[in-house]
């Protein structure tokens, strides 16, 4: 097989998902939120691919082709709640957003 | 032919009351009464098909077993829907189609203009389809739907006006005592199944002579307790008087002339098994003598016309008990015929004085009805004589025959069942014709002025209503000349075949008891005709007064113990059981779930980055464990 080793592959995938998560975790504002879910999905997508190729098998290829529709779904909903937000004048930060505390 | 003719009898009411049911307010109230007019009447043809077709074939070929198709099959045993053709049966299915459809014709001017008369019709076509059911059945299961079936409809016909609260209660009253019978019979049935693994006629009474003598006992006493029930024979009797709430052409057709007699129906329907049961048989007997007495007397001082007739009715299927209770089943089966003629008669009567009077039924406020009504006056007095047992009427022929057979059995029970008779027959005089007096005789008391100036015009009724009594006032009058001791007893003959008697009186016994009885019943109308022209009432003592009005106090004691304790039970496990425990523990299910759901709504922030964290946490505790744990 061509190419680094599937470790290799894995070890990026980590590190993407682990700034993706951080991401998501320490950051306010909406937008990067939404893009460091963006960064994880493609993540998880890499491990997806590389363990394909290594497999010599396309279902992980397909897969990933069908995280990334859903993904694309998703941006379009954030990024609507997003525009609704700032049509309304909200503050662009996530912990002000929090009418449904129980 | 006539087998196909006893299937018609039975499904044509049934077709009538689904017809009126289905067809609802599409059709109108007249259509409906004669849809279930009709219906009984073509019953009734079938009934007469199929009992000439019975009387023509040869006396060896006279029991038909049809079935449809098979009903409950639970391993080797099988219960078919099937109904059974015989001597007996095909008299019940005549009686009842007959002076069905007479009374449903008779209820069509009776009920005209009541709100719902269409339920009331669909009701009694579903009464008439049961008890074809119950007199028709093949088995004893099939006879237990019929007899659930006629619980039913008496009970939704006697709480038909269901705006009265009395007649709701009545029907209540008479389904719960009703309730306890058909129990009895069940777990008499159970026992027959666990013993003999059939409930067909033919298969238990050829099985019966090997049980042992407990089984049979308890079997008997089952079959007993449901008769004791559905007939109102004491100490199940408080129902009937009560039922008298429901209409009148109900009262005529379900608690006189059919449904109060399945009883009888079924002591002679099981006699083998009965005759195996010798103690249960004898026990029928006195419950019957006594109840014929208990009711006889309590008849003596009731002011409601129905009551009065209801108490009599008592009375009277009293006497068939004894006869089945001797074995004289011949005689049990001719006193229910003329029984369903004279007393139809008489409730219809009564209801066209009902009738005319607007729904009054206290005899204290009627009298001289006779100038006023004069066929009706002639139809009741036809009705009276034959209960009273005068003779040539009807009832004449078949109470004797009852009294005598019982002097013919020669032992104790037999001498006390024939001074209860006798006595009874006093009785029956007594009552009959007090009420006779009361109601058209003397003077037109006040209520009957006000009624007859107003109603010029419509005379005793319609004809719905004149022409059916016409019919019973003639069978009430030659409806005995079916057996005429010692000269011509084909009626007799005819249910030997099915229930062959245990005692048979001699013509000599037969008309010396008649001539006692006779004499006994026209002292009866001459001490109630001198009480009535000396104003006086029969009984004169107070004392014995408040017991017979209050009916010898059987409604409170059963209050006392039957209705008190367990109300009592009830509220104890109300106030001890319900409140505290089941109330009080779902109580706390609620306000506990409550108080936990507020504690785990904390968690809710509303903190979305509080939720990554703690989902990125709970995936890496689950990663950790699913790596610890491989």
């Amino acid at each position: 097989m061509d190419g680094p080793d599937v470790g290799w592959y894995l070890i990026v995938a980590a590190m993407l998902f682990g700034i993706g998560a951080l991401g998501v975790m320490l950051r306010r504002s909406p937008l990067i939120v939404l893009l460091s879910l963006e960064i994880m999905l493609n993540a998880a997508n890499l491990t997806l691919i590389a363990f394909a190729r290594q497999q010599g098998d396309l279902d992980g290829q397909i897969f990933a082709l069908a995280v990334m529709a859903v993904a694309a779904a998703e941006v379009a909903i954030g990024l609507g709640l997003i525009v609704a937000m700032a049509r309304r004048r909200m503050l662009l930060d996530v912990d002000q957003a929090s009418a449904l505390r129980g | 032919m006539m087998i196909a003719a006893a299937w018609a009898c039975l499904l044509s009411p049934l077709v009538g009351a689904l017809t009126i049911t289905i067809a609802g307010g599409r059709i109108s109230r007249r259509a409906a009464g004669w849809i279930a007019t009709l219906s009984t009447f073509i019953a009734f043809g079938g009934a007469l098909v199929a009992f000439v077709g019975l009387w023509a074939a040869d006396p060896s070929d006279r029991e038909h077993v049809s079935t449809a198709y098979t009903w409950l099959a639970a391993g080797d045993f099988e219960v078919q829907v099937q109904i059974l053709l015989d001597t007996l049966s095909s008299t019940m299915m005549l009686i009842v189609s007959g002076v069905g459809g007479l009374i449903v014709w008779y209820s069509m001017g009776y009920l005209a203009g009541d709100d719902e008369e269409r339920r009331y019709f669909a009701y009694i076509s579903l009464f008439v389809f049961s008890m074809l059911l119950l007199v028709q059945a093949g088995n004893f299961l099939l006879l237990l739907v019929g007899w659930g079936l006629v619980g039913l409809a008496s009970y939704l016909l006697i709480g038909f006006w269901h705006y009265r609260p009395e007649a709701v209660a009545a029907a209540k009253k008479a389904f719960v005592m009703n309730a306890i019978g058909d129990a009895t019979l069940a777990l008499g049935l159970v026992l027959l199944i666990w013993e003999t693994g059939t409930l067909e006629y033919s298969g238990v009474f050829e099985q019966v002579d090997g049980l042992s003598s407990t089984i049979v006992t308890l079997v008997a006493l089952g079959l007993l307790g449901g008769a004791v029930a559905k007939s109102a024979q004491i100490p199940l009797h408080t129902w009937l008087p009560d039922a008298m709430e429901g209409p009148t052409p109900v009262s005529a057709l379900i608690h006189a002339a059919t449904m109060v007699t399945a009883g009888v129906y079924l002591l002679v329907r099981a006699s083998p098994i009965f005759e195996a049961a010798p103690d249960v048989q004898h026990l029928a007997a006195i419950l019957g003598a006594i109840t014929l007495l208990v009711a006889g007397f309590i008849a003596l001082v009731q002011w409601d016309i129905k009551r009065v007739i209801a108490y009599s009715t008592m009375s009277q299927i009293g006497y068939m008990f004894m006869a089945a209770g001797i074995g004289a089943y011949g005689y049990a089966i001719f006193h229910l015929m003329t029984h369903a003629f004279f007393k139809a008669l008489l409730f219809m009567s009564a209801g066209l004085v009902i009738h005319h009077l607007d729904g009054e039924q206290d005899i204290r406020k009627m009298g001289g009805l006779k100038a006023v009504m004069p066929r009706t006056h002639i139809a009741f007095l036809a009705g009276a004589l034959s209960l009273a047992g005068i003779p040539i009427f009807a009832g004449f022929w078949s109470k004797d025959g009852i009294v005598a057979a019982a002097f013919a059995t020669n032992d104790a029970l037999g001498a006390f069942l024939y001074a209860a008779g006798l006595v009874g027959a006093l009785l029956t005089g007594l009552y009959t014709f007090r009420l006779y007096f009361a109601v058209f005789r003397g003077e037109p008391s006040e209520l009957v002025k006000e009624h007859t100036h107003g109603h010029e015009a419509h005379g005793e009724g319609p004809l719905t209503m004149l022409i059916p009594v016409g019919v019973l006032a003639v069978l009430a009058t030659v409806g005995g000349l079916v057996v005429i001791p010692g000269v011509w007893e084909p009626f007799l003959h005819w249910i030997d075949e099915t229930a062959e008697p245990l005692v048979q009186a001699t013509v000599t016994e037969d008309y010396g008891t008649s001539a006692i009885a006779v004499s006994l019943g026209l002292i009866g109308f001459v001490v109630a005709r001198r009480a009535f022209h000396a104003g006086r009432q029969l009984v004169t003592n107070p004392g014995i007064w408040r017991v017979l009005e209050h009916k010898f106090y059987f409604d409170e004691l059963y209050d006392a113990l039957f209705y008190r304790p367990a109300a009592a039970l009830s509220v104890a496990l109300r106030r001890n059981v319900e409140e505290p425990v089941v109330e009080r523990s779902l109580d706390e299910i609620g306000s506990g779930t409550i108080q936990v759901g507020g504690e785990v709504a904390r968690v809710q922030s509303g903190l979305l980055r509080t939720y990554a964290v703690t989902i990125a946490f709970a995936v890496a505790v689950l990663v950790v464990v699913f790596v610890a744990v491989r």
